[in-house]
């Protein structure tokens, strides 16, 4: 029998995959198209991306579905296509991953604001969730990710459409700025409010992702650690990207330093790692053996 | 009401984001026939600095930021017909097009953007996202705007602020406009790069820098 991914963080530590825009790039998406659709369009490329994160030793890699709610994907005209895409999504990760492995839905923010900042309710959000939860659903990935999230409002309204939809376990990382005060998403939540609320709802794993380089990201996972006993995801960004005039895009931390870190952010307490903007199977190739090492 | 005590008054509705209590504020300086320009400059326009001041400090987020925002432009709404039938002009800090590059169609930092400018006296003329570079050159020329600002999110957009200005070259009409750039993955070694007059890591900064290149 084999084990679930909730059994696996509770036996060992799990190592997510890294970065997938700069991958869909390198393999010639054009700017400003919607990534989802390739899952459709072109599957062949978005496979061959899992199938390096898998062969670089992740134990789950992340559907590409980050912008797959009908509200992002309307900012592309296609939000009709939101079941389609989603479902694809989880289809096509399906058939890469190889035995023991896992994929993980990944839903991302809408990009929108609710009110009374934006014009959005939160029926709204939840409508748009749902419909990408049921897709990743029924293209039977193994859990759901909500990730990056700046709004806890937003993340709870993910959370409850996944879970009307879904019978999956279902987790969540939000995106923290440091402040001289702590660790805070866009919208002012703490990571204390964060964790404490996600606690309350019955969160099996949280945890923090993209904006905070390596270094930030350790210290935020001590901060968490002091929060909650729960597992914790953390996936830290290589830095900030820069771009030349050549349009060479690079990140502000490189490889050595980005894995500099990665002990600390596991001994600091994450149970689950990855990476997030700036990281490609390479970095999760040494990931994979800091893992192994520290345990 | 002493003018002091009305513009530490409205100044604190500002800090506090009190809508209604910075609209009732307005009409009662209309009623007590003080000077308006006087009383934006001295109780409204402090009172949104200090707003992005305790933005940048990490005490205030997004909500706060936006919500003061809307006094502002809630407390102009009584001001400015006011201030039209007086025939006095309250002059603009500066004309500005704004929007985020073709191709990119995030938008949340060009809004904070768009609204702190224009809280803080700039006329903005907001294009959205995803905006042809065409456009901002056509609405600057059309406005006689002096600034366009112009905003991305990724790596691969970003090379649209590099087009824009080589577009103004060729139109002749690089120097005509002030052009920042803003955006996560931008900095200011890449607007000295590409030529940008300017670039502003987030929205007050902005604020700002734009009113450094205007003079002021």
């Amino acid at each position: 029998m084999s084990l679930t991914i909730l059994e696996l963080i509770r036996k060992r530590r799990v190592l997510l995959d890294g970065g997938f825009g700069t991958e869909l790039i390198q393999r010639g998406f054009p700017q400003g198209a919607c990534p989802e659709t390739w899952n459709v369009e072109r599957p062949e490329v978005v496979k061959e991306i899992h199938k390096s994160y898998f062969d670089a030793g992740s134990d789950a890699v992340l559907t590409n579905s980050f912008g797959g709610s009908t509200i992002k994907l309307a900012s592309h005209g296609q939000d009709k296509r939101c079941y389609e895409l989603n479902k694809a999504a989880a289809t096509i990760a399906n058939e890469v991953k190889p035995k023991g492995g896992f994929v993980g839905g990944s839903i991302g923010p809408t990009g929108k604001f609710l009110q009374p900042q934006g014009e959005f309710t939160e029926p709204m959000f939840e409508a748009a969730f749902a419909e990408q939860a049921r897709g990743l659903a029924d293209g039977k990935v193994d859990f759901l990710l909500i990730e990056t999230q700046y709004d806890l409002r937003e993340a709870l309204c993910a959370l409850r459409a996944a879970r009307k939809v879904a019978a999956l376990p279902v987790f969540v990382t939000m995106t923290y700025n440091r402040v001289p005060r702590g660790f805070f998403t866009l919208m002012g939540n703490s990571a204390s409010q964060c964790l404490q609320e996600l606690e309350k709802e019955g969160v099996p794993a949280v945890g923090a992702n993209c904006t905070l380089d390596s270094s930030d990201m350790a210290d935020l996972v001590k901060a968490m650690r002091e929060i909650t006993r729960l597992p914790l995801i953390a996936q830290a960004n290589a830095g900030k990207p820069s771009l030349s005039s050549e349009g060479e895009v690079s990140y502000s931390q490189g490889l050595e330093s980005y894995l500099q870190h990665i002990p600390k952010i596991i001994a600091n307490g994450a149970n689950v790692v990855g990476g997030c903007c700036g990281t490609n199977p390479d970095y999760i190739r040494r990931m994979a053996f800091i893992v192994k090492k520290e345990g | 009401m002493k003018k002091e005590e009305l513009f530490a008054r409205i100044e604190k509705a500002i800090i506090e984001g009190r809508k209604s209590e910075a609209e009732d504020l307005a009409r009662e300086a209309v009623k007590a026939k003080i000077d308006l320009t006087e009383v934006i400059e001295k109780g409204y326009v402090p009172g949104i600095q200090k707003v992005g001041d305790l933005w940048e400090k990490g005490d205030y987020f997004l909500p706060e930021l936006i919500t003061s925002a809307e006094c502002m432009k809630a407390a102009m709404a009584v001001l400015q017909p006011e201030l039209d039938k007086a025939n006095i002009k309250t002059k603009t800090k500066g004309k500005v097009v704004i929007g985020t590059v073709e191709g990119d169609i995030h938008d949340i930092g060009k809004n904070l953007v768009a609204s702190m400018l224009s809280a803080n006296g700039f006329d903005v003329v907001d294009l959205g996202a995803d905006v042809k570079l065409e456009k901002f050159i056509e609405k600057a020329e059309e406005t006689k705007a002096d600034f366009i600002c112009l905003s991305a999110l990724l790596t691969t957009t970003m090379l649209g602020q590099k087009k824009a200005i080589e577009l103004l070259r060729q139109k002749n009409l690089y120097g005509k406009f002030k052009v920042l750039v803003g955006g996560a993955p931008a900095n200011q070694k890449w607007a000295e790069e590409i030529g940008a007059d300017g670039y502003a890591e987030n929205a007050m900064l902005a604020v700002k820098l734009a009113k450094r290149l205007m003079g002021a």
